[in-house]
């Protein structure tokens, strides 16, 4: 068999072991049953219509409901349910709508047309206040009696005061940029932050479980290091990217389901760019926990041994939010080229098509280069780690101990 | 079938890892068949290391099947192998059961059967003995004698050195990292400068063995005597004399045991 069958071998056996154990069955449902909950569940309680109760005192306030209802359906579909139904109930004095309002039979109390009566004067219970969607009715209305002689009408205002009046251009001449982009960046980004960092812990623990059960040493009387740290890295890479997958999957067609957010036009070359950089990420994160995982005997070890590879995940992640905000900054430019904050930096700059060919390129051959760079460093940290037992092992220890 | 004995320390676990290119030798030479060992003949190498180690959570024969694997055979030659070894060992029914659950001894059959799986020329095995019962003792020693009967090289390193005597041909006894001892057991023994003698007869028996001349040490246990004596003494005669001194009840004149010479040799 040559070399790399044997790192087949060894890669299949981790794909079987761990694909079959409770504790990934168990995580990978978990998984993708959170996924679905968070997309499918909350437009369910959400109701359709949200219902108001408004007292009012005098003259002058149903013009405002009226118009406060126009202005929150004035977006509906044709054959959707209203946004927004506001009921009226009229009051005699202050007294009885104050009682009212602190019995919790209404909303808010309209006097006059001139002031709103609520119970504290925050929002209101539910999240969009009716407070000021009466506010900016009441302001409609006034805008329509001013210019009325001019000749518009209150729905003129409504129309214009619903929809943008400015168009939008950059400096740059290029499309300006939407928010969908910068969802999907921010959602590539999370996942590949928390997939590298999770699947690299997989890692991690794997090496350092066979060194505490010691079957590393019945493994390399016949198998070479590179071997098993190679196959180990694949066959987890490979259960990694299938998770990964199937997270996307089912939360893409959980969305689908729901239609409550509007999908952005995800392209097959989005999808790609992040799996290329979840791949090169997770190779170069891989190796370094590999290694690290060879120098400790004991789990417990294991987490304080990661420490410097979730640091650098985590400023990776750091860089990524500032990125998100300006794409082009030196810090985003400079960060993009450093292996360890690449993969996280490249795909949010892409998302937001805001980086260079020649950036992108650069940095794919540096995460490569220093991918080989430090399969060979790695590599031989974890051969000189792997059989020195006991005591944490110090890295150039480890350098030293594998040296030909 | 080699014993390869040596007191604690003494390089036992170290030349054997070596064999293995787990570790580098300071020194020396690493040859098998005369020729220096490469990465790929440890493929037709079995090896038991002392701290045994297994995969806690994999099912025992599928464990051993990819054992096989990593030692070049096909999947399917590995899995009848895996399965056919549990069975001579009295795991058949256990064989599917993850290496955790089972007990001290059986990890160990198995783990002696890791070594085994893929057939090879030459086995290891580091102490493959210690912590077995009786029995399990008893079926290690019959595998092993008939993997040697095979034509295959077996190494073991062992303090049980009645175990050795009793199963091994040759033996080689190392001390501080040099090999002291080396060669047939029979002819080592035959080789010893002293003989042991044993008797229990009625009368006083000190005064025999002042007759007989070149007595090293005498220890008596109730009627019973052991001597050691020079192997140059000639005892001829000697039973008639007991015999005349009072009711002969046991007698012995023996090589020393490889306990003896594992002393000798490592003083």
């Amino acid at each position: 068999m040559t070399g790399f069958g044997t790192l087949a071998q060894v890669a299949l056996r981790e794909i079987r072991e761990r694909g079959r154990s409770k504790a990934y069955l168990f995580t990978t449902l978990l998984t993708l049953v959170i996924v679905a909950g968070l997309i499918v569940v909350p437009p369910i309680f959400q109701p359709d219509t949200e219902e108001a109760m408004i007292g009012s005192i005098g003259g002058g306030n149903d013009v405002i409901i009226e118009t406060a209802i126009r202005l929150a359906n004035a977006n509906d579909q044709p054959g959707e349910p209203p946004s927004l139904d506001i009921e009226t109930i009229s009051f005699t004095d202050r007294e009885e709508a104050a009682l009212a309002i602190e019995e919790g039979e209404v909303d808010a109390v309209l006097i006059d047309g001139r002031e709103i009566l609520v119970e504290t004067g925050g929002a209101s219970f539910g999240g969009s206040s009716i407070v000021s969607t009466l506010q900016r009715a009441a302001s409609t209305v006034e805008i329509d009696e001013v210019i009325v002689e001019e000749g518009e009408t209150a729905t003129d205002i409504i129309e214009l005061l619903t929809t943008d009046r400015l168009a939008v251009s950059t400096v740059s001449g290029d499309d300006p940029r939407d928010e969908s982009q910068w969802i999907i960046a921010y959602a590539g980004l999370m996942l590949l932050y928390l997939a590298i960092l999770l699947y690299g812990t997989w890692i991690l623990t794997g090496v350092t479980e066979e060194k505490t059960n010691r079957v590393v040493e019945v493994l390399l009387s016949s198998v070479r290091p590179w071997q098993i740290l190679g196959g180990k890295i694949l066959g987890i890479g490979l259960l990694a990217l299938s998770q990964l997958m199937g997270t996307l999957i089912v939360a893409f067609f959980a969305l689908r389901m729901v239609e409550t957010v509007d999908l952005p036009p995800i392209q097959i070359s989005t999808v790609l760019n992040l799996l290329l950089w979840f791949v090169l990420g997770f190779l170069i994160f891989a190796v370094l926990f590999g290694a690290s995982g060879a120098l400790v005997s004991r789990s417990e070890d294991a987490q304080t041994i990661a420490l410097p590879m979730s640091l650098a995940a985590v400023i990776g992640f750091f860089v990524s939010i500032s990125a998100l905000n300006s794409p082009e900054s030196p810090l985003a430019v400079v960060s993009s080229l450093i292996p360890l904050t690449a993969p996280f930096v490249v795909p949010v700059r892409t998302a937001l098509d805001a980086i260079p060919l020649w950036q992108h390129g650069l940095a794919v051959v540096i995460c490569i280069a220093s991918i080989v760079g430090l399969t060979y460093v790695g590599g031989r940290i974890y051969a000189g780690g792997l059989l020195r037992f006991g005591s944490r092992v110090g890295y150039r220890e480890a350098w030293r101990s594998a040296g030909e | 079938m080699l014993g390869f004995l040596g007191p604690n320390g003494a390089g036992k676990t170290t030349a054997m890892r070596s064999i293995f290119r787990l570790l580098k030798p300071d020194s020396g030479s690493l040859t098998w068949d005369g020729e220096p060992i490469e990465p790929d003949d440890l493929l037709r190498f079995g090896y038991m290391p002392e701290q045994r180690g297994l995969y806690p959570k994999m099912r025992a024969a599928d464990q051993l099947t990819y054992f096989g694997r990593l030692h070049g055979m096909s999947r399917q030659d590995a899995d009848s192998s895996a399965r056919r070894w549990l069975e001579r060992f009295g795991l058949g029914e256990r064989m599917d059961d993850p290496v955790e659950s089972l007990s001290h001894g059986n990890q160990q059959r198995v783990q002696l059967v890791a070594a085994l799986v893929h057939g090879p020329e030459l086995l290891v095995l580091d102490e493959p003995f210690s912590g077995l019962d009786p029995i399990a003792v008893e079926t290690m020693s019959d595998v092993l004698r008939e993997e040697a009967a095979r034509g295959r090289a077996v190494v073991f390193s062992s303090h049980q050195l009645d175990l050795v005597e009793d199963l091994c041909e040759d033996v080689a006894i190392i001390n501080e990292g040099v090999v002291v001892v080396r060669g047939q057991v029979s002819r080592l023994k035959d080789a010893a400068p002293i003989r042991h003698l044993e008797l229990d007869v009625d009368g006083d028996p000190t005064e025999l063995l002042a007759e007989l001349g070149g007595v090293q040490t005498t220890r008596s246990d109730g009627s019973r005597l052991t001597a050691i004596i020079s192997a140059e003494t000639d005892i001829r005669g000697f039973i008639g004399r007991a015999q005349q001194a009072g009711k002969l009840r046991h007698f012995a004149y023996t090589t020393p045991s490889l306990s003896d010479l594992f002393r000798e040799a490592v003083r």
